[in-house]
């Protein structure tokens, strides 16, 4: 059982209680430069909304740093600051240690400043993981890590990632006429990383943007709980995933009911699942066929049945065999794997 | 005689790129059979691309090799001989990622010179919507569904084979249709396809537009500022707070509208825009929560208006709405203003649910829309409609 660090959290957030608790006030507004539907701003304007008015937000390179603040244009309403790719986590680390020391000595007036700093799963996933990780390990710094995952590269025209799915398409990857499958990774894990690797962190959760008020609640816990803090938040593409711009809602519900981005937060080492996460573990949901969710994407139109089966039988496998299922990647008994496409 | 021609293509943001990508390439080998140089290339503000954003591809085709040059040492070409536009709801003019407020579609357009919009709408209805300039040009239309598709999936309904069988017609000096035709059987193999481009090249006329005609519209522009006037470092202006606002008929503050950047608006980014039944709305908010571009204002009544020019039309709002016909998606092009939709519904509550009535019977059924990728196996379904269309004419 590990010990956790007891650190005044900044200020309690309560969660919102319904659709109809929702503050009006809008700290991400309108007109930004990203695709019809985007669900990266989506959580952009949730985080901020769940965060309030006193909060700094740090965001590393991205579709949310690019199309928010080009051309002496933005669309927030709360102190944002652009940093590099891979320094999601050491920019909040020291923005957070620079609040204190300036409110200790008195530089600044000491009250409850939220520091949240952004990634993409590029940022966050890849290149940004090693200071991420390190930031993780100061318990004593009140800071949320949030990273948005659309599963590729996506601002410069979707390249591959760590957190980029099996066999899907990207500029990486395209399928050819003699190999069809051009990624075998599979998708990084990359908050039981988190969670796992950093036993101290208080709060590690999921979310997806088709559960918005659950969004919202998730960075308000992670603000109020003390200490560095960490949210894995899947948001559909419409560009790189290729669906028609209306169907962004759909996709974030049907990654989650197929069973293929489980809901669960990791509150001082005690794991819930929730929503649909939280049935199919129960037995009281049965999980979509994985076709459902694969073929109403474009970066899958060049699967045949043979891969649909294949990822169909490593989602089955990770809630039928993995220890913890859905989450930890270990087994009792290992069998072979045998990917039809080599 | 040294001559250089360009030729612009405005499309919408990775629905059409591959499209518009095809097209000019297809202008520059065509031009290629009649021993003229060309090269093919999209426009550097417009990346990296966004969905629906109004893009465009620029082809340019001299006779010898020191004119291109010439033409190639410009950033973009300054005017054009002739512009396609791929898709009729960009008729309302184009907001590019960088930094020019709206332009007009016609706006590059040489003197005289032609405008070919693919639409299923007739020249004067597209006047309504295409804003007016001093210069006459002409302007013809491809008749067709707008062609789109998604990131990684073509729809080939040979909507780039009739586009060059426009351009053969509407530009003779650029290339001749044999020339299209010897491209197409040697680089796209397809007889199919030359009968369509052919059919498009006898099929082509085009109207005047006289000086002045078109839509009076005062475009969306702002001042740039000059270096001198931007703030130290690289630190900008945050939005500041929106707060409640006036019913327009009874003058009483309620409701909230958040502030919105002024700079840059979206709404030539839309397909369809959002038509809302204030009449059924039952409140739930959940337009609201959904959407990505904050663009609902919450009306002092408590119920949500879409600002029409802060939506994109991305159809969210329609996708999450649990009441039937209360938030329809309908296409742009049937809308000539941005005017709010509550405010009219609050000054004539029956004129405006009448007129709503007989909008949405226009909306698309969603399973049949064809705005990018919906399920495989889709586009082989919508090609035969947009084939039909490409031979009766």
């Amino acid at each position: 059982m590990s010990t956790f660090v007891d650190v005044k959290p900044t200020q309690n957030l309560e969660a919102f209680k319904g659709v109809k608790k929702v503050p009006h006030e809008e700290y991400y507004t309108s007109g930004h430069r990203t695709c019809q539907g985007c669900q990266s701003a989506q959580i952009m304007k949730l985080m901020a909304k769940a965060a309030g008015p006193r909060t700094i937000i740090l965001g590393s390179t991205g579709c949310m740093y690019v199309a928010n603040t080009s051309y002496y244009a933005t669309p927030w309403g709360v102190p944002w600051m652009h940093t590099q790719l891979g320094s999601a986590g050491s920019s909040a680390l020291g923005t957070a240690a620079a609040l204190r020391v300036q409110m200790r000595k008195g530089a600044m007036k000491d009250e409850p400043i939220n520091v949240i700093a952004f990634c993409g799963d590029g940022g966050g996933a890849d290149m940004g993981l090693g200071a991420i990780s390190a930031t993780m390990c100061h318990p004593d710094y009140n800071l949320l890590i949030l990273m948005y995952d659309n599963e590729s590269y996506a601002n410069t025209d979707i390249q591959i990632s760590g957190a980029s799915p099996y066999g899907v398409n990207t500029s990486f990857s395209t399928p050819g006429k003699v190999k069809r499958i051009m990624n075998h990774r599979w998708k990084k894990n990359i908050a039981p990383l988190m969670l796992v690797g950093h036993p101290t962190v208080k709060y590690v959760g999921t979310t997806c943007t088709s559960y918005p008020l659950q969004a919202m609640n998730s960075v308000r816990k992670a603000l109020s709980i003390g200490g560095p803090t960490f949210i894995h938040c899947l948001n559909p593409c419409t560009k790189g995933w290729d669906f028609d711009p209306l169907l962004s809602f759909e996709m974030g519900e049907l990654a989650v009911n197929t069973g293929i981005f489980p809901l669960y937060e990791v509150e001082c080492g005690k794991l819930k699942l929730y929503g649909k996460t939280d049935q199919i573990a129960k037995g009281k949901f049965k999980r979509l066929p994985v076709r459902d969710y694969l073929l109403k994407q474009g970066r899958f139109a060049h699967f045949v049945d043979e891969d649909i089966e294949y990822f169909q039988s490593k989602i089955d496998e990770m809630w039928d065999k993995w220890l913890v299922p859905g989450i930890i990647p270990l087994q009792k008994e290992i069998e072979a794997d045998n990917p039809p496409a080599k | 005689m040294a001559q250089l021609l360009a030729v612009e293509i405005i499309y919408r943001g990775v629905f059409q790129k591959t499209l518009a990508k095809n097209i000019t390439r297809g202008i520059v080998l065509a031009a290629h059979n009649e021993g003229k140089l060309g090269i093919s290339f999209g426009r550097y503000g417009d990346a990296p691309e966004r969905n629906g954003i109004p893009g465009k591809s620029f082809a340019i085709v001299a006779s010898d090799e020191q004119t291109l040059e010439a033409g190639m040492a410009q950033y973009e070409p300054k005017q054009v001989d002739v512009t396609v536009v791929l898709d009729d709801t960009l008729c309302k003019g184009t907001e590019s990622w960088a930094w020019y407020g709206l332009r007009p579609v016609n706006s590059a357009l040489k003197p005289g010179r032609t405008l070919i919009v693919i639409s299923l709408q007739d020249a004067p209805t597209l006047l309504k919507n295409i804003h007016r300039r001093e210069q006459p040009y002409k302007l013809g239309i491809v008749k067709g569904i707008a062609s789109f598709s998604g990131m990684w999936v073509f729809k080939d309904d040979h909507t780039d084979v009739r586009v060059l069988g426009t351009i053969a017609k509407a530009l003779p000096e650029l290339f001749g249709l044999a020339s299209v035709e010897k491209f197409i059987n040697e680089k796209l193999k397809s007889s199919l396809k030359v009968t369509s481009a052919r059919t498009a090249f006898e099929r082509f006329s085009a109207v005047d537009v006289k000086p002045g005609q078109g839509n009076p519209e005062e475009l969306f522009k702002f001042d740039l500022p000059g270096w001198g006037a931007m703030r130290s470092g690289v630190s900008i202006k945050g939005q500041p707070q929106g707060g409640p606002y006036a019913d327009p008929v009874t003058k009483e503050l309620g409701g909230f509208r958040p502030a919105r950047n002024e700079l840059f608006k979206k709404y030539s980014t839309r397909i369809m825009r959002p038509v809302v039944n204030f009449a059924t709305c039952t409140k739930c908010t959940l337009c609201w929560l959904n959407c990505p571009d904050a663009s609902f204002d919450v009306t002092p009544d408590g119920t949500y208006d879409a600002n029409l020019e802060a939506c994109c039309g991305c159809g969210i709002c329609e996708a999450v709405c649990p009441v039937k016909d209360c938030i329809r998606m309908v296409n742009e092009s049937e809308f000539h203003d941005n005017n709010s939709q509550w405010v009219e519904f609050k000054k004539d509550k029956g004129a405006y649910l009448k007129s709503l009535e007989a909008t949405i019977q226009k909306a698309e059924p969603i399973e049949k829309r064809t705005h990018g990728f919906r399920y495989r196996g889709q586009y082989q379904e919508q090609v035969p409609a947009a084939l039909e269309i490409a031979n009766k004419g």
